[in-house]
């Protein structure tokens, strides 16, 4: 493969909305001079990264990696030391006279021999992919003399954005790691799923697994939080998929059903009814009788007692306001979390969403009126939160600064947010969160501070 | 060395080139950061910079494309820089190119220059720092910006009579090292106010990312800093004062550039080289040294002592970029600390030599500190990682710092720093 992006990243037979993701195509073009989100790169790290018994080895100079590993908030229970470690190349102006191919190969036995990864990722970038480095025969010699997968990740920046990004990783997981290896018998239960594009961001896998637990569903292979190589060789084994929040990933679902016959969902597990109706969907698409009773009075219990645990928050939280600035699935699958505990969302970002992203905000939208922003400038959004009275911005870590230098209350929903806010435990903490985020006396006082006392004002620069 | 032996940086102390650019370019005031390259060359900085210091980093991209990429970004940057300024009407527009856009041999120079004869006077100062991530790192990118400052200034200066204000006030260029905290730029600016020196700070970061809720609210440019007056008052200062390990191989352009007598001092941590410092500004300005700071020297004396129960004869790590490695071993030498391995990003002379062991790497090499006798790690967030499997605490310091906030808050220069240092130290040595 070259450094020109697959054509077939672009063209998604499973999505309805064909044609016009085609047409989008010329939307992972960029505008210069605005800030935007992560390259391929980031997006087939995020992906990748969370495998705990693998090594990400960056195949750049310094600054790929150099400026921001360490960064992601994945959990995983009993994960090796090395596993958030950061590892480059670092490219210098030597390895591009003369050539990288050497370092990384003995870079990548290095690594091996020092920490005896199951799998080692290998990601291209934009450097070594315009002066033709070969990664892909370096990798294959590799896996040979290691033994163990070492996969080409061909994700240089400049071919996309970070969805390409996590396109790329999908496919990489589905030549080099699928169907590789098959369980052994007493892995599998009566049940089995995968769970696709969940990254256990503070530990949110855990809760949804607990939930399936309970009702008797075995999650087999989860792509990729907490999780280790071989579990991902096992997924093909699986009967059903599970993609959450992730419309990348449906690449790699559609996929697995081309190859396996796998069939695939799309789930959301944000809030109390998204929740229940993933865990129906689930038990629906199983099939079976018993599972369903099981699940309908798992589901009932669980309402109750969440229902009892926000009580006092949605009492207060009820009629308030919300601006939701996030991307893709996340557009849509929030609002429900929201008007569970009776928040209005007065506008919703609709940059990264697919038609179908946007098909799904309508149906949530009972009365018409949430604004569609397409435009994700920060003074665009504190003039929507201002003039529709907003009492708090939803939306990731780059407009956290947007909204407090604005005196807004703000609340990360990306992969710096500080809880768990999947399942019924999540919709808890969400709860609790945005409650005292609006609750806080803070915020007044500092707009009331605003107004300089006169004693002050002199000595104010 | 011993990357050269294992091919392979193991969660690198090392940054880059563009990014010391951008560091630099955040210390201008109402000033943009245009990276030229790829969507995530600008993300990743911009990330890592708002976990670091807590505070809204404008930093944009010219998004280069697949086209762009392979038949030449030009069109992307002119593009970029036209919007910035549409949207933004920033004073300084901080070029910063990449590992990609220079690989490919644009010159970006000469577009620039094109570019920039092609528009009214009254445009942004276009500042362009040539950052090859391939080459040299974060402090090598902070000083081309320098320099790229300069040059301008120069050029803004030329033709235009001195205007001297005030001729009681003497006005001095100041050149600190990118390991400054924003609460370090603050503390030696205050310094200079007591002597009654007007200050140029090349940049300020102090102004700029202290950490201050500003009274316009949110703001998509930079929120204090060098400001663009000041660029004309650059070469009609008395004298230019350089701070830092860092800065020494630029002394030399800094002083032909702006042709003034120029002083330098390695570092300003400790109690030796705080006395260096406040005696060489008593000497230039002929006023004693203000009261405030004899009792700061008195204070450290004493916290000297207090700590040094706890610090004296302990083997220690430290893990950080030069400046401050430098920095903080002088402060730690004082006080008698064993100082066991020193990693840095370069080989220096001066600092090797208060060190068992020096190794120019990544921050892996702390495996190799464990003799097992090694009490505290001093480095940056990722050194996290090796704290935790040797059983020993971490003092975060440098970049990047982004599992607690206050960073910039923090002090490490003159005496206060000193003292703060080493009373934190103690603290977490005495930790059981």
């Amino acid at each position: 493969m070259g450094i020109v992006a697959k054509e077939e990243y672009f063209d998604e037979p499973a999505c309805e909305h064909n044609g016009v993701a085609k047409e989008k195509k010329a939307c992972k073009t960029a505008t210069p001079g605005s800030a935007t989100g992560g390259c391929a790169l980031d997006g087939a790290y995020i992906v990748l990264s969370p495998i705990k018994d693998a090594l990400n080895i960056v195949h750049a100079p310094i600054n790929c990696l150099g400026n921001s590993y360490n960064q992601r908030t994945s959990k995983a229970l009993k994960g090796k030391e090395y596993y958030m470690y950061g590892f480059t190349t670092a490219i210098n102006e030597n390895d591009l006279i003369f050539g990288s191919e050497y370092k990384l190969k003995h870079g990548i036995t290095y690594a091996f021999n020092r920490f005896k990864p199951k799998g080692i990722f290998v990601y291209n970038t934009c450097v070594p992919a315009l002066t033709g480095e070969d990664i892909e025969s370096a990798s294959k010699e590799l896996t040979v003399k290691l033994k163990i997968p070492v996969v080409p990740v061909f994700s240089q920046g400049f071919s996309g954005n970070k969805n390409l990004g996590n396109k790329i990783a999908g496919e990489a997981l589905f030549t080099h790691i699928i169907g590789k290896k098959a369980p052994s018998i007493d892995m599998l239960e009566d049940f089995n799923i995968n769970l696709i594009g969940e990254y256990n961001i503070k530990g949110e896998l855990f809760l949804i697994k607990k939930a399936l637990k309970s009702i008797g569903i075995n999650v087999l292979s989860t792509i990729t939080g907490d999780s280790t190589v071989e579990e991902i060789m096992y997924s093909y084994k699986a009967e059903l998929n599970v993609v959450i929040c992730s419309k990348a990933l449906v690449y790699l679902a559609r996929k697995m059903k081309e190859k396996f016959g796998i069939p695939y969902i799309e789930e959301s597990f944000f809030g109390m009814s998204s929740t229940n109706k993933a865990i129906i969907d689930i038990v629906s698409a199983i099939g079976n009788k018993s599972l369903k009773n099981k699940a309908e009075n798992y589901i009932e219990l669980m309402t109750r007692k969440t229902e009892y645990e926000i009580y006092e928050y949605k009492k207060f939280l009820t009629g308030k306001k919300i601006l939701l600035y996030t991307g893709g699935v996340k557009s849509w699958s929030l609002i429900s979390a929201l008007n569970d505990i009776g928040i209005r969302v007065i506008a919703t970002g609709i940059k990264k969403s697919t038609e179908e992203d946007k098909i799904r905000i309508k149906e949530f939208d009972k009365n018409g009126n949430i604004i569609l922003l397409d435009n994700g400038n920060p003074v665009n959004l504190i003039k929507i939160a201002k003039e529709n009275d907003a009492d708090l911005i939803m939306a990731g870590g780059r407009n956290q600064y947007t909204a407090i230098k604005s005196l807004i209350p703000f609340l990360d929903v990306n992969q710096e947010r500080l809880e768990p806010y999947t399942s019924y435990e999540g919709m808890e903490c969400l709860a609790r969160r945005i409650y005292y985020e609006i609750k806080t006396p803070l915020f007044k006082l500092l707009r009331s501070a605003y107004i300089l006392p006169r004693a002050l004002k002199s000595t104010a620069f | 060395m011993t990357n050269l032996i294992k091919n392979i940086e193991i969660n690198p102390l090392r940054t880059s080139s563009s990014l010391g650019a951008a560091v630099f370019f955040l210390g201008l005031n109402n000033a943009v950061v245009l990276m030229h390259g790829a969507v995530g060359c600008a993300s990743f900085d911009k990330v890592t910079l708002t976990k670091h210091f807590r505070e809204n980093i404008p930093i944009v991209t010219t998004a280069l494309n697949e086209s762009g990429a392979i038949l030449g970004g030009n069109e992307f940057m002119t593009a970029g820089v036209k919007n910035v300024y549409e949207k933004m009407k920033p004073d300084f527009i901080g070029i910063a190119s990449s590992g990609l856009t220079e690989t490919n041999g644009e010159d970006i120079e000469s577009i620039i220059k094109d570019f920039k004869a092609e528009q009214e006077d009254s445009f942004a100062n276009l500042i362009y720092a040539s950052t090859p991530d391939y080459k040299g790192g974060f402090e090598e990118g902070y000083i081309t910006a320098m320099l790229s400052l300069l040059n301008e200034a120069v050029k803004t200066a030329q033709g235009k009579p001195l205007k001297r204000s005030n001729k009681n006030t003497k006005t001095i260029n100041i050149f600190c090292p990118p390991s400054f905290t924003p609460q370090d730029f603050l503390e030696l600016r205050e310094a200079l106010d007591y002597f009654g020196l007007k200050q140029v700070m090349i940049p300020d970061l102090g102004l700029s990312l202290d950490g201050h809720l500003d009274e316009r609210g949110y703001l998509q440019t930079t929120s204090g800093g060098l400001n663009v007056q000041d660029l004309r008052e650059i070469k009609s200062a008395e004298l230019n004062l350089i701070i830092g390990s860092s800065l020494k191989t630029a002394i030399k352009d800094i002083e032909e550039l702006t042709g003034l007598k120029t002083h330098y001092f390695h570092n300003i941590c400790g109690l030796k080289n705080s006395d260096k410092l406040f005696n060489f500004l008593s000497e230039i300005t002929g006023k004693e040294i203000p009261e405030k700071y004899k009792r700061d020297r008195r204070r450290l004396m004493d916290a000297y002592l207090d700590s040094h129960f706890y610090l004296t004869g302990k083997d220690i790590a430290i893990a950080l970029e030069i400046d401050l490695l430098d920095s903080f071993s002088a402060i730690y030498s004082e006080i008698g600390v064993n100082l066991q391995t020193g990693i840095s990003t370069k080989f220096d002379d001066d600092v090797a030599r208060r060190f068992s062991n020096f190794y120019d790497g990544d921050l892996d090499l702390l495996c190799k500190s464990g003799n097992g006798n090694i009490g505290l790690i001093v480095s940056n967030s990722n050194a996290k990682f090796y704290a935790e499997s040797l059983g020993i605490p971490l003092l975060k310091a440098g970049f990047p710092i982004i599992d607690e906030i206050g960073h910039n808050y923090k002090q490490y220069i003159l005496y206060e720093g000193a003292l703060n240092l080493a009373v934190q130290t103690a603290n977490l040595l005495n930790k059981e």
